[in-house]
């Protein structure tokens, strides 16, 4: 299955080229295999959240350019890729519609395009929400559920669509660590329903290894990838994993890494990136 | 230990319940059925009541005695640990949403009485009584967020379910609310608000005549003006004068605000969602809106032939700012990730601007439209004065010069009520088109 | 300077507000824009909605830009000009700051305390909706100068805005700055002087700077209704308001222009300079 295969081919992004020139991303590469979960680490402020727009084209890139199944997404001639269905983004603080329920949420996307017409679409909706467990909140407002559940919505709003690939951008930063956990177990169990590529930014390690195939950690700005660990635990996983002597031997690899990037980015005083 | 509630022990038990932050200003009727559900128990000092990570089964009310309440580190609470006395309620993770464990381990610090409340019983009593019932839930959250500090992520009550809950008619929800209004010190206080406004007016005008209170209308002439069938100036709740200029000017408003509206909304739209749009016409219109609107009225008089049409264009000019400008940062003030979100979801640009924008910008819409009602009625006024015929403000100008005081004042009485009625109208229109917000507000518990 | 001149939104202003004052100088020489003769269909159209046949300003009868201007200059020689601006500005000035000295006060009283906002605050939101120009004949039969009469109303015209927003900003002051304070041992007027005070603020500075636009627009009516009518006498009483009736009675729709862009300007740096004052006061604010 070659269905979300994203190669970031050589990516620089510089802010304000003729002005104070910040350049956030420096000769990025990195290749995502189709179905596979993809863990970006890195200090706050490092750039992994430009990289995420830029794949889901909410930024230009100054160079480089950035494939998905074979089809230029952005490039030098192009350089800013225009947001679609296929590579759907969940937002660091959610972006459920308030002023809508969760079902008129999660049936947005199919309606907008015209895929479905109306009553399919509820009926999906309703089918895809059970699915993740949530079917007594179908008529409230996300403003009346929990943050954990609004979430889940949120994926489920995504996978409606059906894409190639989800782009997560931190979704899980702004919850405690006992939804947190809940979440990522939720998250996995979707994915071994939904075989999507997963493109999920995170500074939790441990997140990352959990959830993770691959997890690349990145330099502090300008980022590119630092290392790059294969997360050999098979799936699927659970909780269990987490005490798992191999959980606990891949974090060593790797603490050293996220520790010398995250000291780098607190002497340079970043601010949370935006 | 534990031993089920004697008949005599429940009276202790309401007592107790009513000691409470949840169970406060809950009915005796309620508390009877929840001490009915309650089963005693006792703790030396020392004793470990529940560690953290079992089931939550029981919420704990303390009678007697002392315990410490030691949230596990996970949970994030900004105080971990709490000592609870008589009338501390814990226990409660059960009623939070997706817990089941306890949160926290506790300790009896000297020898305790407890009464246990079986958290699904509790929940199933609840139920059954949908006014109160949600009530106590609500007070339970406001007291896991305010005294335990739990972080407001964590800390989202269950909601109870069930069909009297859903289908609860807004008139007895009314009636409930209000019965518990009356219970609270409130309207006591206003009362004693009112009479010292009154009271005051009343003695400096009429029984102590101060210096320059004499000559001011006094409330009882005012009153007894008001309410008599054949008025000494001409004006009161008989009189079909009175209905005519109050309508009169109600039909001046209600033509400005339509029309500010209908304009002053689409502008706004465009303003905010159009960079292009914005650049060409707001320095034009924040030139114009820094001058006064009663600054317009000789012009106004010089424009428009009948002073009707300056009248209400006056009012209009006044409200199509405040309207335009609301709306304006209304659309500003979006949060760019849903619009992020509905171009991922494959929406175009006009169903973005048609299922994103313009929701999402009715709350600032509707803010606008209170101004804007308020700033209607202040330029009606000021302009009926000026040069009117008819209205409120023609009234209160006019009795002014023909010497009539006490119609001054039930001119002023009743511009106060008519405008209070207009605004609450566009709020309560507001409310209905924004459910969802009233919802979200409601559980922020404001 | 170079970067500013480069801007093409600046341009765009530039650019709708010579357009606007083309228009203007057109419609007003040729005394037809939407004269009433001119626009008979059009309005005949309006009366069959049902609203009024002459709701079509008769843009015509506006004085012309350039005749504003000229006359303009010679205006900004008359002493009386800038007397009409001298006494405009200290009766918004008087009436605003008096509505600071008690509005903040009374409002934070109702903050703090839940008797005094149980027993103040109905009272107070009754009397909100009386237009503050509602006021006028009761004030000028209470107040013995016709001075303190204005004074007084630009005063409510504000107050008003001023307890609503100390109201709101002190209810929003986040439960946890209180919460850090007492863990740290302050008592309640510790609190009430570093927490409360300094947390309402910004609340106070942005009820202010609305606050200054109803004075100026209360000032302008009292102005124009104690002066414009009448039964009061002395027309000593002078202020922009009172020049722009005057000049309509006089016949001069000129200065009635000049008079409204003066006021305009007016209520703009009034406004500016409390929000530069704010600024000043809040500096914790610019960081965000």
């Amino acid at each position: 299955m070659t269905r979300g295969h994203i190669v970031i081919d050589d990516v620089v992004k510089v802010y304000d080229p003729q002005g104070a020139a910040v350049m956030a991303v420096d000769h990025c590469s990195l290749e995502i295999e189709p179905g596979e979960i993809c863990m970006i680490v890195g200090p706050s402020g490092c750039g992994k959240t430009t990289l995420l727009n830029a794949i889901a084209g909410f930024h230009e890139i100054t160079s480089g350019r950035i494939v998905m199944d074979g089809e230029v997404l952005c490039s030098p001639e192009k350089p800013r890729s225009t947001p679609g269905p296929d590579r759907i983004v969940v937002f660091q603080n959610g972006a459920l519609f308030p002023w809508k329920t969760n079902l008129d949420n999660v049936i947005f996307g199919p309606v907008m395009q015209g895929k479905l017409a109306r009553k399919e679409a509820l009926d999906k909706g309703r089918a895809m929400l059970a699915d993740a467990g949530l079917s007594g909140v179908e008529h409230n407002y996300p403003g009346e559920v929990s943050s954990g559940m609004r979430r889940r919505v949120e994926i489920v709003r995504a996978l409606m669509n059906d894409p190639k690939a989800l782009l997560l951008d931190e979704p899980y930063r702004a919850l405690d660590s006992l939804t947190k956990s809940v979440m990522h177990e939720a998250l996995l169990e979707i994915y071994y329903k939904n075989k999507v590529t997963i493109f999920f930014i995170t500074h939790d390690l441990e997140e990352a290894i959990f959830l993770g195939h691959r997890v690349a950690i990145m330099t502090t700005r300008p980022c590119k990838p630092k290392k790059i660990l294969n997360v050999d635990i098979p799936h699927p996983r659970d909780y269990s994993a987490l005490t798992s002597k191999r959980f606990r031997e891949l974090i060593e690899e790797t603490n050293d890494a996220v520790h010398e990037e995250a000291w780098k980015a607190f002497q340079a005083g970043e601010k949370e990136g935006r | 230990m534990d031993a089920a509630l004697r008949l005599g022990a429940a009276d202790e038990a309401i007592a107790v319940l009513r000691e409470t932050t949840p169970f406060g200003d809950a009915s005796e009727a309620l508390l009877a059925r929840i001490a009915g559900i309650a089963r005693r128990a006792r703790y030396a000092a020392g004793a470990r009541l529940y560690d953290a990570d079992g089931a939550a089964d029981d919420i704990f009310v303390v009678v007697s005695g002392r315990a410490e309440h030691v949230f596990k580190p996970e949970v994030g609470a900004r105080e971990a640990l709490r000592r609870v006395t008589r009338g501390g309620v814990f226990g409660w993770a059960g009623l939070l949403l997706g817990q089941t464990q306890r949160l926290a381990t506790v300790t009896a610090i000297e020898p305790t009485e407890v009464l246990r409340i079986d958290t699904e019983a509790l929940v199933g009593l609840l139920e059954s009584e949908p006014l109160e019932g949600g009530h106590v839930m609500e007070r339970f959250a406001t007291m896991i967020q305010r005294e335990f500090t739990l972080p407001a992520l964590l800390a989202q009550v269950r909601r109870l379910s069930g069909p009297l809950t859903e289908e609860m008619s807004s008139l007895s929800l009314t009636l409930y609310r209000l019965s518990l209004w009356l219970r609270s010190p409130r309207p006591y206080l206003m009362l004693v608000g009112f009479a010292l406004f009154l009271g005051f007016w009343y003695l400096a005008v009429e029984v102590w005549k101060l210096p320059r209170f004499r000559e001011m209308p006094g409330l009882t002439t005012v009153v007894r003006e008001w309410l008599s069938p054949s008025p000494t100036y001409g004006l009161s709740l008989y009189i079909a004068e009175y209905y005519q200029h109050i309508a009169m000017s109600v039909w001046r408003v209600a033509q400005a605000f339509f029309l500010a509206t209908v304009l002053g909304v689409p502008v706004g739209l465009l303003l905010g969602w159009s960079r292009t749009f914005k650049e060409y016409v707001f320095p034009v219109f924040e030139t114009l809106r820094p001058i006064p609107i009663l600054a317009w009225v000789p012009l106004a008089i010089v424009m428009f032939i009948a002073t009707e049409s300056a009248v209400v264009y006056l009012a209009f000019l006044a409200s199509f700012f405040a309207t335009a400008l609301n709306t304006m940062l209304g659309v500003e003030s979006i949060d760019e990730s849903y619009v992020r979100a509905a171009n991922c979801l494959g929406a175009d640009r006009w169903q973005v601007f048609r299922h994103v924008i313009t929701p999402g910008a009715l709350p600032f819409i509707f803010t606008g439209l209170q101004i804007s009602i308020g700033v209607s009625w202040f330029s009606l006024v000021a302009a009926e004065m000026v040069s009117g015929q008819y209205g409120l403000g023609y009234v209160i100008w006019t009795s002014y010069v023909m010497v009539r005081y006490p119609t001054i004042v039930i001119g002023m009485v009743t511009l106060g009520i008519v405008g209070y009625v207009t605004s609450a109208l566009v709020r309560i229109a507001g409310d209905y088109l924004m459910e969802w917000r009233v919802r979200e507000l409601a559980l922020a518990e404001r | 300077m170079k970067k500013m001149l480069s801007n093409p939104a600046l341009w765009r202003g530039v650019v709708s507000i010579a357009v606007f004052l083309i228009l203007w100088e057109i419609g007003a020489r040729s005394r037809q824009w939407m004269a009433p003769e001119f626009f008979a269909p059009f309005r005949e159209l309006l009366g069959a909605i049902g609203l009024k046949k002459d709701y079509l300003p008769w843009i015509g009868a506006v004085p012309a830009p350039s005749v504003v201007l000229a006359s303009w200059i010679a205006v900004l020689v008359d002493r009386s000009y800038w007397q009409s601006w001298y006494m405009s500005l200290f009766r918004v000035m008087a009436g605003f700051l008096a509505a600071m000295l008690i509005g903040i006060p009374f409002g934070l009283m109702l903050a703090v305390s839940r008797v005094t906002h149980g027993i103040g605050f109905p009272v107070f939101e009754v009397l909100r909706p009386i237009p503050p120009l509602a006021w006028v004949p009761a004030s000028i039969i209470f107040w013995p100068t016709q001075e303190t009469a204005i004074a007084f109303i630009t005063f409510l015209g504000a107050f008003y805005t001023i307890v609503i927003n100390v109201l709101g900003g002190a209810r929003s002051i986040d439960v946890r700055y209180f919460q850090a304070a007492r863990s740290m041992g302050s008592s309640r007027w510790d609190i009430f002087r570093r927490v409360i005070l300094p947390g309402t603020l910004p609340s106070i500075v942005v009820g202010s700077a609305v606050g200054m636009g109803i004075t100026w627009e209360v000032v302008v009516a009292a102005e124009m209704i104690s002066g414009g009518g009448s039964q009061i006498g002395g027309t000593r009483g002078g202020g922009l308001g009172f020049f722009i009736w005057n000049s309509y009675v006089g016949g001069s729709y000129e200065q009635i222009v000049i008079g409204m862009i003066s006021i305009g300007i007016a209520g703009f740096a009034s406004s500016e300079l409390l929000r530069w004052g704010g600024r000043y006061a809040t500096p914790w604010l610019k960081a965000r």
